[in-house]
């Protein structure tokens, strides 16, 4: 190991969190990752897998009250769990911020997309009002907005979908952040604009040299954006490697399962490899596999104690009995 | 074409366990909140009082006294005190509770019972005839409630039953309205329109589809009008629309003692506290029963 | 009592459904109408499954209402096996038993103070069947649909999961034993992992009672992988028509080609670099002149913006392909148009 280890950007690990109410459910259940800066991770997962729980602990959007958060999550050097109020109003927009599936829940309707993107800018850099409406301009020809002056003074909802997911892009860039947080951010668009949005994602990520974590439910999407993937499931990463190794030589049972249900080349007359059953509830923290259930090479030892995180190579993990297996078969 | 093929034996459908239904999951949400619980039973003593008023009250809640007069609260033989004519303040509350109680919940259930009909059909029909009936309605919702209640009243002339007439009309406007809205949203559900397209008529439609998802919210917010109802018939009485004297009833109490209020300021407030008391439990009930009858996925 | 099965009447070379010139307009006020669905002509034939897709606004799922007779069209008429829909010979109410549909919200779709058998079973008491024999359908059904009723018979629609539901909404849509059965985004909203299994389901239930479906998705990958044909909608229109692995391997509208490119590449070492498409799809109020997709066609001349393009036979030799676009129109004016000489 060489002297100067690169910090990552960002450093989970063990993370759990716990929902109290009239049933506690544990969303994740011991999630640890690591993105290196300029680096895109996709989180894949269908609902319920925690993947967006683990993102939004990212920027502490969680309700704190009925909320219990254990192990450590470290972005760019700060404990983001210890933060103060005074450091984490800081820390968002500024170090990390997020884009979601639906616009409405970024932009505020009563203001113009110009103010609202000024404002962020004036919260973080001591800089005018005329000098924020400049930059909040660039921001909008960053994100390719046709006609960028004209929608500066428009409201949300004069704008079209695509239009609207560019602009809360630009307000998520506003501060220039080190990280970009995405969740589902294509998931409600039009094919046509979903590869516009991916694309314009992949390029500004690329050019402004940002980390980006990118959840989503489709294979897709993911690969079309991610450099590594993490699969989620039942609140845990069951599987964690390069995209070229996740959709070539998947490991675990349930990202096979995945990839056969994206039906990419499944031929008309064919029956699916289909996936029985459906995800676990999480009222209690898991003891065993959690796919042990659904899963069609299921022994013994998977329902007795928690999988091994079998290590395949330099970050390539994969928490299943049958990867230890065929490690030890092949050693 | 609808041929159908009878089948000789009789069917026999063997009997399924049900799965605890809708209003046990109501039941055991509203059991947990402990306020609407309270409420609920605070409620149910004063219906029992007002019932059982001629076992309850230690006195006749008429029988005047010129020398016991403005008694204070704790006087013997008077716990609650004597009124501006000597009666009992504990007895006429207890009979009190009857007329109140009897102002406030039936015209709140007729205009129930009258603005659903109005409501679900204005909902269900949509389009012109949903315009029509919904702009009437709105013409009288535009009145505020107690203006309305005491011009009607006014119009219709004193007492119990013109009162009764006159709330009625005016819980009318609000219950339609609401049972509109949610009308409208269950309207437009897919379950709706996957009944329509199995042949079914507007008539079945609503009796199964449509009535048993919205009479429950419109029931709880009726329960919570039953309080505006208690407050408007004691102000109709309060104003001599409404009960006559001698007959015991809380806003004609409020209204006789308003003239004590520097002599025994705590007698002559009591039946006020009687009516905030009922038409706040009334409100926390509804308030419980509107949360434990809202079901999430 | 039980209901009745319904007689192929037109025999198999008569078209299940044949929707002709459907229209439906929605005025806004103000003079403003929203074009949803504008002239579309259609086959379907007994026993396939056709696949429709297009973005938010072509008006696939406002097809799949008039079809469904929800809502009036306001022009155009419908065959269903070779008789009119709503005329003497097939009332609405009849019809209704014949066609059905599965809707994309699958608890929006059931009626939630409401057992799962009194759901399914509500179909058949309105065609005149007993309570008690419409109870026996609607178990017989939860266990076709992969349901034991003995554990969900009774229960409520909120005690179930989604793929759960949706099980329950294709067992009450075969309630009434219909024919055609419309799937209108029907397992959108499911996890990949319970989409592929209702998906097998649906597989088996056309199988099992011989169904013919219309698919709607948006989905191209599962539109490819259980349709036979596949139509292709934008702002209200029919652009493109044609079975499935044809159309998809050799598109010939350039919407149907943006559309296809603009899946996802699932290569990690070849991805998509360039989007085929700019902009939004427009929204169909006050649609463009001429080629309704021509502003944003790559390869748009003036004739697309003047002159509507018929949905003309194209690639191939049987007429079971068809696209409305000038340059697979002989003569019609766009520089790569075949030849009039050529097409004679």
């Amino acid at each position: 190991m060489s002297t100067l280890v690169a910090q990552p950007l960002v450093a989970i690990e063990n993370l759990t969190v716990r929902f109290r109410g009239a049933q506690t459910v544990h969303a994740v259940n011991g999630v640890s990752l690591t993105l290196e800066p300029g680096k895109v991770l996709g989180i894949l997962g269908e609902s319920g897998s925690g993947k967006s729980v683990t993102l939004k602990t990212l920027l502490r959007l969680l309700p704190e009250s009925r909320t219990d958060i254990g192990g450590s999550v470290r972005v760019d050097g700060r404990d983001v769990l210890a933060l103060n109020p005074q450091d984490l109003s800081d820390y968002r927009g500024a170090v990390t911020s997020m884009i979601f599936q639906d616009p409405a829940l970024a932009l505020d309707p009563v203001y113009t997309v110009g103010e609202q993107i000024a404002e962020a800018i004036i919260r973080h850099e001591k800089i005018g009002r005329k000098a924020a409406m400049a930059r909040a301009l660039e921001l909008l020809e960053l994100v390719r907005i046709p006609s960028p002056a004209r929608r500066l003074k428009a409201y949300p909802h004069e704008m079209s979908g695509g239009m609207r997911q560019r602009a809360m892009i630009a307000l998520a860039l506003a501060a220039r952040p080190k990280l970009l947080l995405a969740d589902e951010p294509t998931t409600a668009l039009d094919a046509t604009v979903q590869i516009q949005i991916l694309l314009l994602l992949r390029q500004l990520q690329r050019d402004l040299n940002m980390g980006m974590l990118f959840v989503t439910h489709d294979i897709g999407v993911a690969v079309e954006v991610s450099d590594r993937l993490a699969v989620m499931y039942a609140g845990q990463i069951v599987e964690t490697g390069t995209v070229r190794e996740l959709i070539r030589d998947p490991q675990h049972p349930y990202t096979k399962g995945l990839l056969a249900a994206n039906l990419h080349g499944a031929k008309k007359g064919e029956r699916l490899e289909a996936i029985p059953g459906a995800p676990p509830a999480l009222t209690e923290p898991p003891n065993a596999c959690s796919f042990a259930p659904r899963c069609k090479f299921v022994q013994e030892r998977c329902r007795a104690a928690l999988p091994p995180a079998v290590q395949l190579g330099e970050g390539r993990v994969v928490r299943c009995v049958l990867a230890e297996q065929a490690l030890v078969a092949a050693a | 074409m609808t041929a159908i093929i009878e089948s000789a034996a009789p069917i026999v459908v063997p009997p399924l366990a049900k799965s605890p239904g809708y209003w046990t999951g109501v039941w055991r949400r509203f059991k947990k909140d402990k306020v609407a619980v309270g409420a609920g039973l605070v409620v149910l003593a004063i219906i029992l009082m007002a019932v059982f008023a001629d076992y309850v009250a230690p006195a006749d809640p008429t029988r005047s006294s010129m020398l016991r007069r403005l008694r204070p609260i704790g006087t013997p033989g008077y716990p609650l005190g004597a009124d501006e004519l000597g009666r009992d303040m504990l007895s006429r509350l207890i009979h009190g509770a009857r007329l109140s109680l009897f102002m406030g919940v039936v015209p709140v259930f007729i205009a129930f019972v009258f603005g659903s009909v109005i409501g679900v059909a204005a909902g269900f029909f949509g389009g012109k005839f949903n315009t029509i009936t919904m702009r009437t309605v709105d013409v009288f919702y535009a009145f505020p409630s107690v203006l309305l209640a005491i011009a009607l009243s006014g119009a219709l002339g004193a007492g119990i039953t013109n009162s009764l007439l006159s709330l009625t009309i005016v819980f009318i406007p609000p219950i339609a309205r609401i049972a509109e809205s949610v009308t409208t949203q269950v309207r437009s559900m897919d379950y709706v329109e996957a009944a329509r397209a199995s042949g079914a008529n507007a008539l079945t439609i609503i009796r199964v589809h449509v009535l048993g998802n919205v009479l429950g919210p419109i029931f709880v917010y009726a329960t919570s009008l039953i309080s505006v109802s208690m407050i408007l018939a004691s102000g109709l009485s309060f104003l001599g629309l409404g009960t006559k004297p001698p007959t015991p009833e809380w806003g004609l109490m409020l209204n006789t003692l308003r003239t004590a209020i520097y002599v025994q300021p705590w007698v002559a407030a009591l039946p006020g506290a009687a009516i905030f008391i009922t038409s706040i439990s009334f409100n926390l009930l509804s308030d419980g029963l509107r949360s434990a009858m809202d079901v999430k996925g | 009592m039980a209901l009745e099965t319904h007689p192929d009447r037109g025999g198999p070379g008569t078209p299940l459904l044949q929707a002709k010139t459907l229209t439906k307009h929605f005025p806004l006020g103000g003079g403003a109408v929203v074009r949803a669905v504008d002239g579309v002509d259609f086959a379907v034939m007994k026993g396939e499954t056709l696949g429709v897709v297009g973005e938010s606004g072509c008006g696939k799922s406002t097809t799949a209402r008039v079809v469904m007779q929800l809502i009036p069209q306001d022009k155009g008429e419908m065959l269903f096996d070779g008789e009119i829909v709503g005329g003497k010979d097939l009332t609405l109410k009849e019809y209704r038993r014949q066609a059905q549909m599965v809707f994309q919200d699958s608890y929006a779709s059931l009626n939630p103070r409401l057992t799962i058998e009194d759901s399914i079973a509500f179909g058949p008491t309105v065609h005149g069947v007993s309570k008690a024999a419409a109870i026996l359908r609607a178990r017989d059904l939860l266990q076709r649909v992969g349901l034991d009723p003995a554990r969900f018979a009774a229960r409520y629609p909120h005690e179930l999961s989604g793929g759960q539901r949706q099980r329950v909404n294709i067992a009450r849509a075969l309630a009434l034993g219909p024919r055609l059965v419309i799937l209108d985004e029907a397992v959108s909203a499911l996890d990949k992992s319970v989409e592929a299994q209702v998906l097998n389901l649906l597989a088996d239930l056309r199988e099992e009672f011989g169904l013919t479906y219309i698919f709607i998705s948006h989905d191209l990958n599962v539109v490819r992988f259980i349709s036979d044909r596949v139509m292709v909608m934008y702002l209200g229109e029919v652009v493109e028509i044609g079975p499935v692995e044809e159309l998809y391997n050799d598109p010939r509208h350039p919407y149907t080609k943006a559309l296809l490119s603009a899946m996802p590449s699932m290569d990690p070492d070849n991805r998509t670099m360039e989007a085929p498409l700019t902009g939004d799809p427009p929204n169909p109020i006050n649609p463009p002149e001429g080629c309704r997709f021509h502003p944003r066609c790559p390869q748009a001349q003036t004739v697309c913006s003047k002159v509507k393009p018929a949905l003309v036979v194209t690639a191939s030799e049987d007429g079971t392909r068809r696209a409305a676009c000038h340059m697979e129109i002989p003569g019609s004016g766009h520089s790569r148009a075949p030849s009039l000489e050529a097409a004679a």
